[in-house]
């Protein structure tokens, strides 16, 4: 009765735990699915997708806001998945792009960089020094990804509300942990928690739909009452207003679709 | 006469002068800070004496337009111009064409002794009453009505900023001052233009009301039922006696937020009623709720909250009732000062007990979070609440209210006063040929003597923004006539152009006053052209008070753009759109040139 997001960095065994959870559940298990349903709502080569949301913004994505758009989409795609529930997911900051959903269980499962390196190198065929380097500079890339996006350092751990160090924990145990959290009370999914992920999936679908008429749009949803924001109003062309409007009769859900400019961005705004 | 070749003291003015046009454009501080810039660092630059930089304050033209303006709220707190549009509009029958051919001569005349601003909100809310009387599309009588305003300001010499100021910009070169009016012709030919382009080509060029559908559908239902349908009506809840116990505390605020539905009003136990209450008040068991919303925003609050929605109004039918409480439309006034500020800071529901439903700005309705929308001149805001609370905030002066609510402290006994001060100003000018400021300040002295207004509210009607405008761009126009700035671009501009025709050379100088005024503002236009266009004219042997003429007519051709004041008044209760002005405004303006040019030809025989 929840939604369970795993990060992890690569070789961390992560994977493991999130496919034994969604077994022992009976949930679903999803991590590369989203990067599919993204690539095949918006139209986007699948390869275009994976490069965008895993390298680090450079400062011409930065201007461009290039990024911000792959992210919008995939952060559709993922909602749009999750919104039925019994979820695992174990793919790009899931923490992050569902947050403030209550019922969401936010694990990160983290390991010893030498059986990370050892991992590697018995997967890949290849030299010691080859797998620190490449598992060292993933890090980084990470690291660096979630700053700038989000300004979050996934190193963070108060931004997850479980971290297990698989190294004297095994696997087995993680998998323990894991499934006897998702079974508390706070992480039913109670009607409330229920609106709020509903609420998230449709701001995220309409921020998706309007990311390409401008990269700083921004969204916020509240029982289905859509705000659009425009940092500028004189970036709030006519063009953006006409599509927000055919938005509001084309997604279901959507009780009311405002655009608003010039105003202080609320603090849940996607 | 040869002008000199250009020197340090031209090049300074000429980058003062592109840093004005500059900062008018994108607007990093308002209109009259960059005026007064320009009379602080003149003077600096040694470019004018410090005397002459503040020469505006005193100048002819500044004391006239306070005068006028005082005259004009003089007027306004008798009422003797809402006694005027009863008659007109009954003079006009039911047709719409004749009611805005009525009521734009009307708006016309008033302007031209007032500030167009100040008349185009005099006339507003009468306009609203039209439209919903006689069921014709507000959208279809602004605009017209409006240019009328602008178009009105070139009737006198007193109408409009520009003409008021160029008998002062002539005195450098000693030509002949207009008299009160010596451009009444031509004013009128340009309000009779106006009108009847909206009268042969409005179908065209004026926007179908602010719903498509049948324009014949639109004109049965009027405004009205549009309000009704966007904004929604009254229904009446009850909370189930359990409401509080199982449930996180629900506040008036969330409601609202959730689902768009207004608490107007809540009973208290044992026996109270609270109207307006409190953003975060909670809400309570077994308490009855007056609530305004669509009908489907309270459907859903009825049914997610687990509310009882009942099939009328019970406890509250008498509160609700057409006599007792309202929906009305407000619109924020100019140099209003509220503007600038969110419904959240002005706190309306707590200071007035009445309920901000939605906000029309530029065709669009807003109706969530309008609490954190910054309000602009021209929004219109829906407010409910008792006609008690709603005359309290009338009477405040913030807002315009476009429903009439009779409590406006007004000096109907006055009138008289009123009429016979203005008619002294203008004998004054006319008969005894004194400075027309000089008039004009006997006009508006008398008033306060008579107490038509109070010596504080006639401080309180003066706009300072235009005086500081008016008065720092003063100095630049010095400027540049005294370094021979002005007659060095007048030479070099027409050494390009080559030799003309005075009448081509005319037109020309109107076309570029049009483009200047809708950037720069008029005064700003008027300043900085008058001295360029009398250097041109005499270069070019056309008569130098006839360019003077054109460019302080043709700064009122501001009619492309919602930049003039009003144009954006308007443009919130008519619910127009940018480009409504441009498709309009468009026409309008390009037949102004033809009229004006065609006028002084007629008129001073150039």
């Amino acid at each position: 009765m929840a939604i369970i997001t795993i990060s992890r960095g690569s070789y961390s065994k992560g994977k493991e735990v999130a496919e034994k959870v969604a077994d022992r559940l009976g949930y679903q298990c999803l991590s590369r699915d989203v990067i599919l349903e993204a690539s095949d709502l918006y139209h986007i080569p699948e390869i275009k997708l994976v490069k965008a949301i895993h390298d680090a913004p450079s400062v011409l994505d930065r201007l461009s806001g290039g990024k911000r758009a792959y992210i919008a989409y995939y952060k559709s795609a993922l909602t749009r998945l999750v919104r039925t529930d019994n979820i695992v997911y174990h793919g790009l900051a899931g923490h992050l792009l569902l947050k403030g959903v209550p019922h969401v269980l936010k694990v990160r499962i983290i390991a010893d960089l030498a059986d990370r390196v050892r991992n590697e190198m018995k997967q890949e065929n290849i030299s010691e020094q080859e797998a620190r380097s490449m598992i060292l500079k993933d890090d980084q890339e990470r690291r660096k990804w979630t700053l700038s996006l989000y300004g979050a350092d996934p190193w963070d751990s108060a931004l997850y509300d479980l971290v297990i160090h698989v190294q004297k924990f095994t696997i087995s145990n993680a998998v323990d942990f894991v499934c006897e959290a998702a079974g508390l009370e706070q992480f039913r999914t109670t009607g409330e928690a229920h609106r709020k992920m509903n609420d998230l999936a449709l701001a995220s679908r309409v921020k998706a739909a309007l990311v390409g008429f401008n990269p700083d749009v921004a969204v916020t949803c509240e029982y289905g009452n859509v705000l659009v924001f425009v940092a500028n109003p004189e970036r709030t062309t006519r063009k953006l207003r006409e599509k927000v409007k055919s938005l509001g009769d084309e997604i279901r859900g959507v009780n009311n679709i405002e655009v608003h400019s010039g105003t202080a961005l609320p603090p849940d705004v996607i | 006469m040869e002008p000199n070749g250009l020197n340090v003291e031209m090049i300074l003015v000429m980058a003062m002068i592109f840093l004005a046009v500059f900062l008018f454009i994108v607007e990093w501080v308002r209109v009259d800070v960059v005026a007064i810039l320009m009379m602080v660092s003149l003077p600096l630059l040694h470019l004018v004496t410090p005397k002459e930089a503040f020469i505006g304050l005193s100048s002819n033209a500044v004391v006239s337009i306070i005068a006028v303006i005082i005259i004009g709220a003089g007027l306004d707190k008798t009422g003797l111009i809402n006694k005027l549009v009863g008659p007109i509009v009954r003079l006009a029958g039911k047709s719409p064409s004749r009611i805005i051919v009525a009521i734009s001569l009307a708006i016309a005349v008033i302007s031209s002794f007032m500030q167009n601003i100040g008349a185009a909100a005099l006339f507003l809310p009468a306009i609203q009453r039209i439209s919903k009387a006689m069921k014709i599309p507000i959208s279809q009588l602004l605009m017209p009505i409006g240019y009328s305003a602008i178009l009105g300001g070139t009737i006198t010499l007193v109408g409009s900023s520009p003409l008021i100021l160029l008998n002062d910009l002539l005195v450098p070169f000693k030509l002949q001052p207009f008299g009160l009016f010596d451009v009444t012709p031509i004013g009128l030919g340009l309000v009779v233009s106006g009108i009847l382009c909206f009268v042969f080509f409005g179908r065209f060029i004026l926007p179908r009301g602010s719903r498509e559908g049948d324009p014949a559908e639109q004109g049965k239902n009027g405004e009205e039922t549009d309000l009704l349908q966007e904004i929604g009506d009254v229904y009446e809840l009850r909370t189930p006696d359990d409401f509080t116990h199982y449930r996180e505390p629900v506040r008036v605020e969330d409601l609202r937020r959730r689902y768009l539905v207004n608490i107007v009003a809540t009973t208290e136990p044992p026996d109270y009623k609270v109207s307006s209450p409190p953003l975060d008040a909670v809400i309570r068991s077994g308490v009855d709720l007056l609530v305004f919303g669509r009908d489907k925003d309270v459907r859903r609050l009825a049914e997610s909250e687990e509310m009882i929605l009942k099939e009328g109004l019970e406890v509250f039918k008498e509160d609700a009732a057409d006599h007792a409480s309202g929906t009305v439309e407000a619109v924020v006034r100019p140099r209003s000062s509220i503007a600038g500020k969110t419904l959240k800071q002005i706190n309306l529901r707590d200071r007035f007990q009445v309920t901000p439903l939605a906000i029309y700005r530029e065709g669009e309705i807003y109706r969530a979070q309008i609490g954190d929308l910054v309000l602009r001149v021209g929004d219109a805001i829906v407010l409910h609440g008792t006609w008690k609370r709603l005359q309290l905030l009338h009477g405040e002066g913030s807002l315009l209210f476009t429903t009439p609510v009779d409590v406006e402290i007004m000096r109907p006994e006055k009138a008289t006063f009123a009429g016979l001060w203005l008619a002294t100003a203008l004998v004054m000018i006319l008969v005894f040929k004194i400075q027309l400021s000089v008039c004009l300040m006997t006009g508006a002295l008398g008033m306060v003597i008579t107490r038509v207004l109070s010596i504080d509210e006639a401080y309180q009607s003066v706009d300072w923004r235009t005086i500081f405008l008016l008065a720092g761009l003063i100095p630049l126009g010095i400027a540049t006539e005294k370094t021979g700035t002005a007659a060095w671009i007048a030479h070099t501009v027409l050494n390009a152009i080559g030799t003309v025709k005075p009448i081509v050379l005319l037109t020309i100088i109107g076309v570029l006053t049009s483009a200047f005024t809708l950037v720069i503002s008029n005064v700003g236009a008027t300043v900085l052209l008058v001295p360029l266009v009398v250097n041109m004219a005499v270069a070019a042997d056309a008569d130098p008070r006839m360019a003077a003429l054109v460019v302080g007519l043709a700064a009122s051709n501001s009619f492309i753009l919602p930049t003039h004041q009003v144009n954006a008044f308007y443009m919130g209760p008519g619910r127009y759109r940018s480009t409504d002005f441009l498709k309009a405004g468009g026409l309008i303006s390009i037949i102004f040139i033809p009229v004006m040019i065609g006028m002084i030809y007629l008129v001073f025989g150039v």
